[in-house]
């Protein structure tokens, strides 16, 4: 009899500490995501009660819409636009900011700040940076004789500003990641090489890249992961104009499921994000697990 | 200003050199490694303006009259300081009802996620039961869904419980933290069982020995993810942008994006718009600025994600 009632409270202790957690877990997550997937084989269109089964349509459909293979391109070109630079900018700094000296947490700070802020409201102001008449690039350029440039009436160049203001917020938050790992570089391996004589050129190809190669692919991923998922800054610059040429998938999903009502195309488009989101994580599991040097 | 820096490092360069031959029998006042020092100051300070310069745009221009940003552009400063800007703006929108409800909702959040995480964390380092795994890589794999893939279900079950357009909708769709089960729960693995075995013994509860024992000892951790997600919540808007239709229910971001595009702001009244952006987005440099230590060091020395 006492070992049922230990067992009935122990149930009740699991129950205790898993079930906030597991909760709204299940209810906005697992739930959700089973519940989307079999909205892409429907046509619902989230007003009528009723919908019909429409096996692969939406996904068939997908292959022939220029809009979802333009949105497809879009994602590839501007995540490989914010990656590169971030990645490769982060490290920079985190080679420049890595030791203690006067000033480098203030520099740190400096760098990381734009993280902390509001995506809506710093898109806000770069959007006057880059306004056609009265915004400072405009100005700035007029100055050394460049004629005014329409920036965001152009895919190119709209895309050129959404990149930016990406790069800028992610880039303190690299630069952290790799201050961490090279801080991790056992310093007897530089000593080695003092004594070896190689110079400060040879140790950063040598030694100092291929030990942080592990975070660097850690942190491609994750920024392309983020660069995928990233809605605020197009919603104020672009709004995925001009002529849908920064329109990513996530602001296709976006107008098919809030604009357009589309439920059952627009679930489709959320499923292949996810799939190219968990091609990525698995990706990065596979690798983190083979590739560890320290 | 790139090829300008250039040539300041060539030209260091080359002083650096001359330097270092006619030091090697004098005590050298200017060393190579000085002139590097200053190179490295100067490319900072230069990175440092350009990561700064759009809060300092936007500050001083909430600060101009639109005449003056105008006929005037490439001032960086104002010849007047208009602080009035900031009545007119806080009147013609309330933004401070905009940045109550911002706190409310990420303080509450916060809150439920440092609560639930650790008690979710807790069983899986310090119980053991059937289906343990099971319910790890369930976390795990809800780590790659992407939001958006959530979305639509997420509307509707909001709708069905009827908390759509409330902020209680807002702070329970966002309670489940997944980054916050993974990264307590590594935490949690450092701490030495001896203590917890020790305090057993004694016939604490579980509960008593998360809350007494394991939970002091990790208060860098929690201050870091309760400020991350803190951060994280102050600053969404996708989601609240589609939860919330109320005016007054609005978040900072939603509440700055409708202001951004009502009838006449969008080109023309960049003082009001840069006011507006100012007020949303000096409540978290000061935060940043009071915790910066503790965010800095707790991403740089853990390695968090997000």
């Amino acid at each position: 009899m006492l070992s049922v009632n230990n067992k009935m409270k122990q149930y009740w202790q699991l129950l205790f500490f898993l079930s906030p957690l597991l909760l709204p877990l299940l209810l906005f997550w697992v739930l959700p995501f089973i519940c989307s997937i079999y909205i892409s084989f429907t046509d619902w269109d989230y007003i009528s009660p009723t919908y019909d089964w429409v096996g692969m349509d939406n996904y068939r459909y997908m292959l022939d819409d220029s809009q979802f293979l333009q949105a497809l391109n879009n994602t590839l070109v501007f995540s490989l636009a914010v990656v590169i630079p971030t990645v490769a900018i982060g490290l920079g700094f985190a080679l420049l900011l890595q030791k203690r000296f006067a000033g480098s947490s203030f520099f740190r700070a400096i760098i990381f700040s734009p993280w902390i802020t509001p995506t809506v409201a710093v898109s806000i102001v770069w959007s006057w940076v880059f306004d056609s008449k009265h915004g400072l690039a405009n100005e700035l350029l007029g100055l050394i004789g460049v004629p005014s440039v329409s920036w965001f009436e152009h895919g190119n160049t709209a895309m050129f500003v959404v990149v930016l203001v990406t790069i800028w917020q992610a880039v303190g938050w690299t630069m952290l990641f790799f201050i961490s790992a090279l801080n991790k570089i056992p310093s007897s391996i530089y000593e080695a090489s003092l004594i070896d004589g190689c110079s400060a050129w040879t140790r950063f190809l040598k030694i100092t890249l291929p030990l942080v190669s592990p975070t660097t692919f850690f942190l491609l991923i994750v920024n392309i992961i983020n660069a995928i998922q990233a809605f605020d800054q197009f919603q104020i610059l672009t709004q995925g104009g001009p002529g849908g040429e920064t329109r990513t998938l996530l602001y296709w999903f976006y107008q098919l499921a809030f604009q357009q009502y589309d439920m059952g195309s627009a679930t489709a488009t959320a499923v292949i994000i996810f799939l190219i989101t968990a091609f990525l994580t698995s990706l990065n599991v596979w690798i983190g697990k083979r590739w560890v040097y320290y | 200003m790139g090829l300008l820096l250039k040539g300041i490092l060539v030209t260091t360069s080359i002083q650096a050199n001359t330097q270092q031959v006619h030091l090697s029998h004098k005590t050298p006042w200017l060393t190579l490694k000085h002139v590097q020092q200053a190179a490295k100051y100067l490319f900072l300070s230069a990175c440092g303006l350009f990561m700064v310069f759009p809060f300092l745009w936007m500050f001083f221009g909430s600060l101009k009259t639109n005449d003056e940003i105008f006929s005037n552009p490439l001032e960086l400063l104002p010849q007047h300081f208009h602080w009035y800007n900031f009545v007119e703006t806080m009147q013609s929108a309330p933004f401070g009802l905009y940045i109550f409800n911002s706190f409310e909702v990420a303080l509450f959040t916060t809150l439920l996620v440092l609560a639930n995480s650790s008690l979710f964390a807790y069983a899986l380092t310090r119980f053991t039961f059937r289906g343990k795994t099971a319910m790890f890589s369930l976390v795990m794999a809800s780590y790659m869904l992407p939001a958006a893939v959530t979305y639509v279900p997420s509307y509707i079950v909001l709708a069905k419980l009827g908390l759509l357009d409330t902020h209680a909708g807002l702070i329970l769709s966002n309670a489940a933290s997944v980054f916050g089960v993974f990264y307590l729960r590594q935490v949690f693995l450092k701490i030495h069982p001896s203590l917890i075995e020790a305090a057993r013994i004694d016939g604490a509860s579980e509960l008593k020995i998360l809350w007494a024992i394991v939970l002091p000892q990790c208060k860098a951790a929690l201050t870091t993810l309760g400020l991350i997600t803190f951060i994280t919540n102050y600053n969404s808007y996708m989601w609240p942008s589609l939860v919330i239709n109320t005016a007054d229910k609005n978040l900072i971001a939603t509440g700055i994006r409708q202001f951004f595009i009502a009838q006449g702001n969008y080109g023309l009244n960049w003082s009001h718009i840069m006011a507006a952006s100012t007020i949303a987005v000096v409540p978290l440099l000061i935060l940043f600025m009071i915790s910066q230590k503790i965010i800095l060091s707790g991403i740089a020395d853990n390695g968090i994600k997000e």
